[in-house]
């Protein structure tokens, strides 16, 4: 009897441990994942299949993106698009992390910077049954990697001079013309600005943060900053001389001292000189020129670069704001190309997201959402339209490794900045460190 | 005979009992085990397999044996890392012991709104890790921040305090410095068990204010200083969000924030080198063992057990 109730007690307390422990695993297998794969996955007959789709931004494209796979799924019933989205700068851990658990998104929105790596690895695979008719070649080919198309882009953006015609008038200095302004014109224009504005605004904020800048400079030299096989392909001259224009920049006053320069590039567009009315010029990808008109309260102005008919060539270009690229191993090629498909070529999709996705590469479309743009929005449609013709290429695809770059300009342009490396030093250290980066 | 036997029959019942505990025991503790299998021990030796690999996250790990380790030993920024991080460590934290005990000092002479205070000065422990401090001071200590504009009152010209090259890792610091509330909080309970008796005596003898603290107080005390102690290093050696939020996530300007914990993130996430990360993680795992390990050795010649 006594031996019994032992063992049962036993028996019981074994189920129990068993369960708890079950329950534990229950629990941390939930908090692992994001919580938005469901397991009932197609299920084979019924023909109902499930994709995922994986994008950053922020709140807005989050809104406007459901509302798009809302009408997705009305006019292709069969299938569910499971959204999977995050912000920029845990985009690419949460990616990454996925990818290592074998749980790739099946549709993947990827960056320039990120393309190669992804495709040279085999996480993303050839794109295949999406009609690209409608996107011009020059643009549809920055999406190659190994002459295979990995990625289609979303829409173009230009890196493109902001300028605040406001504080130039304040300042009385003429707007620029920017077809023939040169780099020394634009260093002589930012000082003047900064004595003619008065105290705490000045010409222009620093450039040096940014590759984009030295890719533009580094073309219109007939040089670039990769070549398309993978190397470098921009001179020591070259980087120099783009470090040495803010250093000219700093000493007549053109552009703040080096701890504002930090706290200006930390502090994104709303608290940016131009977003702050601190200042008349500042670099942006063409598509936040509605975020910082929007913080500036300005009608701020799109310009060139300087320097496009100063030396050998034109150095602007069309640089694809995202792509669409669909996961190597997912289950549902079809139904995800169906998807990306309908992302690019739908009409009704380009008036939900307008600019969003930067200016559509698909120009049917671009041409369908012309009249439905706000103000800033159609300033940039006309800035690239008139650029179009004097665009001689694009660059080719960055090579693996290209994303450390970022983190590399800040750190090297910083030390420029305060004066703890010379223009020469800084170019020996650029060069020595992308080149590790992308060689490794 | 008969006591012997009664004797036999406790022990064999309560031996029955402890085994029944044991069973008991291990039921409450399973969940608790379960974690530490599954979200500590797992990953622990999972990191170490990778350490030996050339995991990049998109690929499979390809073993590549001590290369990790042995580029590390070339990798100028590593040692950077490691310079900075031993800096925050070696400064901040005994200046944050020395503000914790201060402060414990002047709140258990029985303050009125005694819990008050505590709570007041317990607070910035509880946000300094936060993102949402971490960018107040970037606005505080900005170069027309408030800190600033206070010194520009008095005539003083200051610099950007995070934006800085030479000041930002100090300004780090003073955040640590800053969230002195729990090793306070411990500090005061530790005070508490001093007893008045000893203070009485000393007083008596003619010792001074100086003089008890130095051979009343600190003596007894130096159990709960070797507890923080511990702890504060241990926690400063993984010191991340202030670091990260303040650089923008690169450890800048210059590389003078780059702590350890944030190139080991850089290296993982965004070079795809975890290999090389887990490497790194194994490699301060080591240091902080072998600080801790040192601490105690050290500890048997200052810390006074009273019992």
């Amino acid at each position: 009897m006594r031996v019994t109730a032992t063992r049962a007690a036993r028996r019981r307390g074994v189920a129990l441990t068993a369960l708890t422990a079950a329950g534990a695993l229950a629990l941390t297998a939930c908090s692992g994942d994001s919580g938005a794969l469901p397991s009932d996955d197609d299920g084979g007959g019924d023909g109902n299949v499930e994709i995922r789709f994986a994008w950053w931004g922020s709140d807005d494209r989050h809104k406007t993106t459901q509302q798009i796979i809302d009408l997705f799924e009305e006019k292709n019933p069969g299938i569910t698009v499971v959204p999977d989205y995050t912000d920029w700068d845990g985009y690419w851990d949460k990616l990454a992390t996925a990818t290592a658990g074998g749980d790739t998104p099946d549709v993947i929105t990827q960056e320039e910077r990120y393309l190669s790596d992804y495709a040279s690895r085999g996480v993303i695979g050839e794109m295949t049954g999406v009609d690209t008719s409608e996107i011009p070649a020059d643009i549809l080919s920055t999406g190659e990697v190994d002459g295979k198309l990995v990625g289609i882009p979303t829409g173009v953006n230009a890196y493109a001079m902001v300028a605040d015609p406001q504080i130039f008038a304040d300042a009385g200095v003429e707007m620029p013309d920017d077809t023939t302004w040169t780099w020394d014109e634009y260093v002589d224009i930012a000082g003047k600005i900064s004595k003619g504005a008065g105290d705490g605004v000045w010409g222009a904020q620093d450039y040096g943060f940014n590759e984009a800048g030295l890719n533009v400079l580094a073309r219109q030299k007939g040089e670039t900053l990769y070549n398309a096989d993978g190397t470098l392909g921009v001179s020591k001259e070259t980087v120099a001389e783009f470090f040495q224009t803010s250093l000219d920049l700093m000493a007549n006053g053109g552009q703040p001292d080096a701890s504002r320069s930090v706290e200006y590039q930390n502090a994104g567009p709303e608290g940016s000189l131009l977003g702050t009315n601190a200042g008349a010029m500042g670099v942006w990808w063409s598509n936040q020129l509605g975020a910082l008109s929007d913080a500036s309260g300005h009608e701020l102005e799109l310009l060139r670069l300087p320097g496009e008919s100063e030396f050998e060539r034109t150095g602007m270009y069309f640089k694809p704001a995202m792509y669409y690229s669909i996961s190597a191993k997912t289950e549902h090629p079809e139904e995800s190309a169906k998807l990306v498909d309908f992302l690019l070529n739908d009409p009704e999709v380009a008036k939900l997201q307008l600019t969003d996705r930067g200016l559509p590469a698909n120009l049917t479309v671009r041409e369908a959402i012309l009249p439905e743009l706000a103000a800033a929005d159609q300033k940039v449609a006309d800035f690239m339209a008139a650029l179009e013709p004097d665009i001689v290429d694009n660059p080719a695809v960055p090579p693996n490794g290209a994303n450390e770059i970022q983190d590399i300009m800040i750190r090297i342009n910083t030390e420029v900045l305060f004066e703890r490396m010379t223009p020469d030093e800084a170019a020996d250290a650029f060069l020595k460190d992308v080149g590790a980066a992308i060689g490794g | 005979m008969a006591v012997i036997q009664e004797v036999a029959r406790t022990r064999g019942a309560a031996r029955e009992r402890r085994k029944g505990d044991g069973k008991a025991a291990a039921l409450f503790l399973a969940p608790w085990f379960v974690g530490l299998v599954l979200v500590t021990a797992f990953p622990l030796v999972a990191s170490l397999y990778l350490s030996f690999t050339d995991y990049s996250l998109l690929e499979a790990p390809g073993w590549i044996g001590l290369e990790n380790y042995t580029a590390m030993f070339s990798d100028p920024r590593f040692f950077q890392a490691l310079k900075v991080t031993f800096t925050y460590v070696l400064v901040s934290v005994p200046l944050q012991l020395a503000a914790a005990l201060a402060l414990a000092m002047v709140l258990d002479k029985g303050l009125r709104g005694l819990a008050f205070y505590r709570s007041v000065y317990y607070l910035p422990s509880l946000l300094g890790g936060s993102v949402a401090i971490a960018i107040l001071w970037r606005q505080v200590f900005g170069a027309d921040g408030l800190v600033n504009q206070v010194l520009g009152f008095f005539g003083i010209e200051g610099v950007g305090w995070v934006s800085h090259p030479d000041y930002a890792l100090g300004t780090l610091m003073i955040l640590n410095v800053w969230t002195f509330g729990a090793p306070m909080i411990i500090f005061l309970a530790g005070l508490r068990q001093i007893p008045a008796m000893y203070y009485e005596a000393a007083s008596i003898d003619g010792a001074g204010r100086w003089r008890r603290f130095r051979s009343i107080t600190v003596p007894l005390l130096t159990p709960i200083i070797f507890f923080n102690l511990v702890l504060q290093l241990i926690g400063a050696f993984q010191s991340f969000t202030q670091a990260f939020i303040v650089s923008g996530g690169t450890g800048g300007p210059v590389d003078s924030t780059l702590f350890y914990t944030l190139y080991l993130y850089e290296k993982g996430f965004s070079s795809y080198q975890m290999g090389y990360a887990s490497a790194m993680a194994w490699f301060l795992l080591l240091v902080v063992a072998g600080m801790t390990a040192v601490n105690f050795l050290a500890s048997k010649f200052w810390v006074f057990y009273d019992d």
